[in-house]
């Protein structure tokens, strides 16, 4: 009981910390390390409550996508005249101290949360859901997906297409004077359209143009 | 699970035909006036496919999705004003150069997302259904996308209703955790015993709900939106959208708080005065008549909440007539906009409108009808709607909400009356462009003999409405 107390503020209070860093720091970079460790906190709690499915899918697609959007904003930011700062150190900068920081409290949490799972069972006992104990949440999810949540994993799918051609329509343009790839041309051409034997007598050579 | 891919023919039938428009507009170059013409056939035969389920309210898919008169009554609905909408819009989208096959599928799918909202018995379901509707709005909206004030009106609907929609999940999510179920029938057992995180829940959900209906403390967007859209997505927007919001409206209070009557009573009839002073005062000063619609929609809303607000049964139905036929008025005012054109350009300043009446007899006395029946003028439809709705606020004894209502109803006609004065009495302008439209046509004639000859007939749509029961 006081251990799921104690391993559940410990989670939570980082993810609000980091929650309040995300909004306050002004270097964006910043915030992004605060993003991700927001959400590995969230997902650690996710865990702590049995829900590993969520947990994981949490951490793949979120701290996954929220990598990629790290990325963008590096490069979208102008910071290529920082780029050799980055690695010496040699102007001030707080990227490394920060991203370090960061990076030592992911490292905790991940011992905290796999050293606490000895104490599993006492989870268990005090959580509200009933999870099946011989049951994993990937079985649970696949027994209702395609079954009591049909309906909503289709119109979830209808979702994703209209996502898909919304973003056709707002910005697709035609552009004129492109040479586009036609497979069609390419893998119907005949072995006679493109190669011409030719006798050549000597001395005269051969006039391409015919 | 046969049975239940039975019931569901219409929308599987809709969502089917959508993907066939799709591919058939990607292989086919300049299919738009093929597929717009698809489309316009693809309504009737949906309506004929939701008359022919005769089946006595059940719910299917564990309780989550509710199939009975109500729906089907929403359901038809927004299928015969989408239908109106796209046979007068047809030429207006040609005219300004954005024949995109893409436009009648989006909205088809924007209906499909109305028909979940309106289907639903569960959170889940409806917040899909909300969230497929208000997708396909988003990009109606910024579909003119050359234009400035096309994606300015999209990406503003699309900020402010994502921020709706977030305190809407939000309050779902406190429902969910407080009643321990996401099914509508589960949540008004469990409600009953109040405590302060239930009426939390509420509160967002009505918030939520209130934006997407732009009842008037969530109203901001509603006129830039309907000004920069192009008006035959203003069209669209002002009149199928409103009929599943307050279906929508009518399923969260009548069913899932129908047990805390007490708690959400204030908040509506707060949300209904605020809209229908709002709408009737600052419509007032409005030269655009797309931002007066604007305007006039959100009263309209207004009075459409009073009658839930009631929280009684005659109360849910007058509020039913009401939506009914506030379409009605709206296609035929819509209708008309899409006649003003002179020299090749749409006009939608008011002052344009003077003398018309000189040179288009015909098309000004329908306006004449329409606004007479927005204004809510006795023998007009206009009049019964508000009638019923106020017969029904004065019987549950809200007698200051409908002495508020019956006022800004005076208001509200001085500026629908201008219009008529701008038209009948100012000095004559150049005429407008003469085209043969019909679809316009046919939505203004239609609407005129459905506003004028209401009076007669009321028992039909009374009778149709008196069986609908949601509990």
């Amino acid at each position: 009981m006081i251990a799921h107390a104690l391993f559940f503020y410990f989670f939570s209070i980082i993810a609000i910390l980091s929650a309040i860093m995300v909004i306050v720091s002004r270097n964006t970079v910043h915030a992004v390390f605060f993003l991700i460790l927001d959400f590995i906190s969230i997902a650690s709690l996710f865990i702590l409550i049995g829900a590993e499915f969520l947990g994981m899918m949490m951490i793949i697609v979120y701290v996954g996508a929220v990598a990629v959007l790290f990325l963008f904003v590096v490069m979208l930011l102008n910071v290529s005249e920082q780029k050799l700062s980055w690695f010496r150190g040699a102007r001030k900068t707080k990227h490394i101290p920060i991203g370090l920081a960061v990076g030592a409290v992911i490292l905790l949490e991940l011992i905290v949360v796999v050293g606490g799972w000895k104490y599993r069972d006492t989870f268990s006992e005090t959580k509200f859901l009933n999870f099946e104990k011989d049951f994993t949440n990937t079985h649970a999810i696949g027994n209702v997906m395609y079954t009591e949540y049909i309906h909503l994993f289709q119109i979830s799918g209808l979702i994703l297409l209209l996502s898909m051609i919304g973003a056709i329509v707002l910005t697709y343009r035609k552009r004129e004077g492109v040479k586009r790839q036609n497979y069609f041309t390419q893998v119907s051409r005949e072995r006679e359209d493109s190669i011409k034997l030719v006798e050549v007598e000597s001395g005269k050579g051969i006039n391409l143009d015919d | 699970m046969i049975n239940a891919i039975y019931f569901l023919i219409p929308e599987i039938f809709l969502s089917l035909s959508v993907f066939v428009f799709i591919i058939f507009g990607v292989f086919k170059k300049n299919s738009f006036d093929l597929i717009y013409k698809a489309t316009i056939i693809i309504i009737p035969v949906v309506i004929f496919l939701i008359l022919n389920n005769n089946f006595e309210n059940i719910k299917i898919f564990n309780n989550s999705f509710a199939l009975d008169e109500f729906s089907s009554f929403m359901k038809i609905l927004i299928l015969v004003s989408s239908f109106f909408v796209l046979i007068m819009s047809k030429k207006y989208i040609q005219d300004i150069k954005n024949n995109k096959f893409e436009y009648p599928v989006i909205m088809l799918i924007a209906i499909l997302g109305m028909f979940f909202m309106v289907s639903s018995n569960d959170l889940i379901l409806f917040y899909l259904g909300l969230e497929l509707q208000s997708l396909s709005l988003y990009i109606l909206a910024s579909i003119d996308r050359d234009n400035l004030r096309s994606s300015e009106a999209g990406i503003k609907y699309f900020v402010l209703s994502a921020l709706s929609s977030g305190l809407l999940l939000y309050g779902c999510s406190l429902l969910y955790g407080f009643t321990g179920s996401t099914n509508f029938q589960v949540i008004s057992n469990n409600v009953g015993d109040i405590n302060i995180g239930t009426i939390f829940a509420m509160i967002f959900i009505l918030v939520g709900l209130a934006f997407k209906v732009s009842a008037v403390p969530f109203h901001m967007w509603t006129p830039d939106v309907y000004e920069g859209s192009p008006t035959s997505v203003t069209s669209f927007f002002a009149i199928v959208p409103k009929i599943a919001g307050i279906a929508v409206f009518i399923r969260f209070m009548y069913s899932p708080f129908q047990n805390i009557l007490d708690q959400w009573q204030y908040i509506l009839v707060f949300i209904s005065i605020a809209s229908m002073i709002l709408g009737a005062v600052a419509a007032i000063n409005q030269k655009n008549i797309k931002r007066l619609i604007a305007y006039s929609s959100i009263s309209h809303m207004g009075y459409a909440i009073a009658g839930i607000s009631t929280g009684t049964e005659s109360g849910f139905k007058s509020t039913i007539i009401y939506i009914l036929i506030y379409s009605a008025m709206n296609i035929g005012f819509f209708a008309f906009v899409f006649l003003m054109k002179r020299s090749g350009k749409y006009i939608e300043d008011i002052n344009e409108l003077s003398g018309i009446s000189k040179n288009h007899p015909l098309a000004a006395l329908s306006l004449l009808i329409v606004l007479f029946s927005l204004a809510g003028i006795p023998p007009l439809a206009g009049f019964f709607a508000k009638f019923y709705i106020f017969m029904s606020v004065i019987e549950s004894g809200m007698y200051a909400l409908a002495i508020i209502g019956l006022v800004t109803t005076v208001v509200s006609a001085f500026y629908y009356i201008r219009i008529v004065k701008v038209m009948y009495f100012d000095s004559p302008k150049k005429p407008f462009e003469n085209f043969k439209n019909y679809g316009v046509y046919g939505s203004l004639i239609f609407s005129c003999i459905f506003l004028s000859s209401f009076f007669m007939y009321p028992s039909i749509f009374n009778g149709i409405i008196s069986k609908i029961n949601i509990f």
